[in-house]
């Protein structure tokens, strides 16, 4: 029997395991303080479905009737053709959130993996400004229960970028777009000089390229209109950003330029110190559901699970604290005392396993021995059940 | 503060990047000629010395903030990293090579068998250009030397990258075509462009004012 793995898969041992529901609670726990329900898409999608992700990305195969199927390789497009097929009539606004395994093709030795969770949540059918407050509002609430320490909150807005290449040649412009979303900035720029940009215009785009700061004032300048409403567009949002209690994280960035074609409006990126992927990004992609046919305004963000985990443990984090786990020694009998003694043990609220662990998975382990049906030996002193039990669960009232 | 980390491509583009950074005003001496550190520790920063394609995947990675690596690299290994500033050394060209007066008859041969062989260091930059050319060809990896691939027959063509075309000319192979020129770039890791923004937007401001002197 083969034993290893395909490459990009791995095992989730206890430990991990443990921390991971511990933080799927907790970020579920606070979108539905938003009012996001949980929607839970199936695994595998129609590959031409895959439309926010490069298809060399996503995994596909052939099933037996012969179409080309895809893992799905996020859950933005299923939420999109959900709602198309789903809630096709519906008007007002659907909030929905999801934690589940996301499916990426990666390069071989990369240090990669193609299987992660992903956590997040979609506004769909809100097409206000205070909708695009809303989810960075709950981002960074979500981010802050689950213990997470110092992550900036960059905010940009495509419109700024795309008001320059607007006047380019229509060729030039999709080149130049494309080379932005890329990274490649001076390619950006050269495209654009090369298609007949003006000096002062190359000048203020590479300035605002440039600009992190909560002050939009420099970023101005020669801006053409189309970037100005952009920037108005960002001064607008910050007052909300404070209104909901998250003004001092965020920070403007106009050089933040996601990698998907899809967004439409405001954009942002979580990050912490020492550690080179962003640990979450969404905006609004209002252009998105159109594809599916449901022309619906959208915002949302992902939340790159292996990376936040990564920041919470890099910054000491564990599990919340409960309850010990008590080992139970059985005595020499039948096995009949043993069992009655953890059955009361259970009911009193205390995690009780028979006999040995081998894996206790980072939880605080202690260990009891059976002497009678009402009296076990803790901490080397024979006391009665109901004493080992406010024991471990002090102020707990019984 | 915490050392802005530089990584830097060993090798021929190293004494131009030394001129460049002691130009944006960074301390260079550590960086001095036959030293066998590969992290070096300068006035507040930190040099990362090593191999050229390897620069992007240290920068992707966040290993170091920012790096400084030629374009072709960036191209053959298409890592996600910010370009931001164009250094302008290290002038070199990928291009298409046959051997001189044979275009017509590969491209016959073309017609006929439906596919050519081009030998090549740079998969990546091959397969990607010829399939925007709408062209089918098999792709031979090789490891150095791709000039001798035509004379033997192991290939019809070569894509490769050249700095004045000599060794071309020495090899009697023509340009069929440029794919790209590429010189040095400023690279930056997508997260320390965010958070760091003040010291690696300065660092490009004077970089790009080098570069244009």
């Amino acid at each position: 029997v083969k034993s290893g793995l395909p490459r990009g898969f791995r095992d989730i041992l206890p430990t991990e395991a443990r921390e991971l529901h511990a933080i799927e609670r907790t970020l579920m726990n606070a979108f539905a303080q938003f009012g996001y329900v949980p929607l839970e898409p199936p695994t595998v999608e129609f590959a031409e479905s895959a439309v926010t992700v490069d298809e060399r990305r996503t995994v596909r195969f052939l099933d037996r009737d012969g179409r080309l199927l895809a893992l799905r390789p996020d859950v933005t497009t299923a939420v999109a053709r959900v709602v198309a097929q789903r809630y096709r009539a519906a008007e007002s606004t659907l909030r929905l959130a999801y934690f589940t395994p996301i499916f990426r093709e990666e390069a071989s030795m990369g240090g990669s993996e193609r299987e992660y969770d992903q956590a997040g949540v979609e506004l769909i059918g809100d097409a206000s400004l205070r909708a695009d407050a809303e989810v960075i509002a709950l981002l960074a609430d979500a981010l802050a229960r689950c213990g997470l320490l110092g992550a900036d909150i960059d905010i940009g807005h495509v419109g700024f970028v795309d008001g320059f290449l607007a006047e380019l040649p229509l060729e030039a412009r999709a080149a130049a777009a494309v080379a932005a979303r890329s990274g490649d900035l001076v390619g950006t720029v050269a495209l654009a000089r090369d298609a007949g940009m003006s000096a002062p215009r190359i000048i203020a785009l590479q300035r605002g390229l440039r600009h992190r700061s909560a002050d939009l004032a420099a970023a101005r300048g020669d801006a053409p209109a189309s970037s100005q409403r952009a920037l108005d567009t960002l001064d607008a949002l910050r007052p909300l950003l404070e209104a909901a209690g998250v003004g001092d994280a965020i920070r403007f960035d106009l050089g933040y330029i996601p990698a998907l074609p899809y967004y439409t409006g405001v954009v942002f990126q979580v990050t912490v110190a020492d550690l080179g992927f962003p640990i979450a990004t969404g905006g609004r992609y209002d252009g998105l559901l159109a594809r599916f046919g449901a022309d619906r305004a959208a915002t949302g963000f992902g939340i790159a699970i292996p990376h936040l985990h990564q920041a919470l443990v890099a910054a000491g984090w564990r599990t919340p604290a409960e309850l010990p786990l008590l080992v139970l020694v059985p005595d020499t009998g039948d096995g009949t005392t043993t069992l009655r003694v953890a059955a009361a043990l259970r009911r009193a609220g205390i995690a009780v396993a028979i006999g040995d662990v081998a894996e206790g998975a980072g939880q605080d382990v202690r260990r009891a021995r059976v002497i009678d049906g009402a009296h076990v030996e803790y901490e080397g002193v024979v006391r009665a059940v109901d004493a080992v039990v406010a024991m471990l669960r002090p102020g707990v009232p019984r | 503060m915490r050392a802005l980390r530089i990584a830097l491509a060993q090798g021929t583009l190293l004494a131009d990047t030394r001129l460049a950074l002691a130009a944006a005003g960074l301390a260079t001496d550590a960086l001095a000629e036959g030293g066998r550190r590969l992290v070096v520790p300068s006035t507040d920063v930190e040099y990362v010395l090593a191999r050229p394609g390897d620069v992007p995947t240290h920068v992707a990675h966040g290993a170091a903030d920012v790096g400084i690596v030629g374009k072709d690299v960036l191209l053959e290994t298409d890592a996600d990293v910010l370009e931001l500033v164009d250094l302008g050394y290290g002038r070199c060209r990928f291009v298409v090579a046959a051997p001189t007066g044979s275009v017509d008859r590969s491209l016959d041969e073309y017609r006929h068998l439906g596919s050519l062989e081009v030998a090549t260091k740079y998969p990546g930059v091959a397969e990607r250009h010829f399939q925007g050319r709408g062209m089918q060809v098999e792709i031979i990896k090789l490891s150095g030397s791709v000039e001798l691939a035509p004379q033997v027959g192991l290939a019809d063509w070569i894509v490769d990258l050249v700095s004045t075309g000599r060794t071309l000319r020495e090899n009697r192979l023509s340009i069929v075509e440029e794919i790209a020129t590429c010189t040095a770039r400023f690279i930056a890791n997508r997260v320390s462009y965010a958070r760091d923004r003040d010291r690696i937007a300065a660092l490009a401001s004077k970089l790009e004012r080098w570069a244009a002197r």
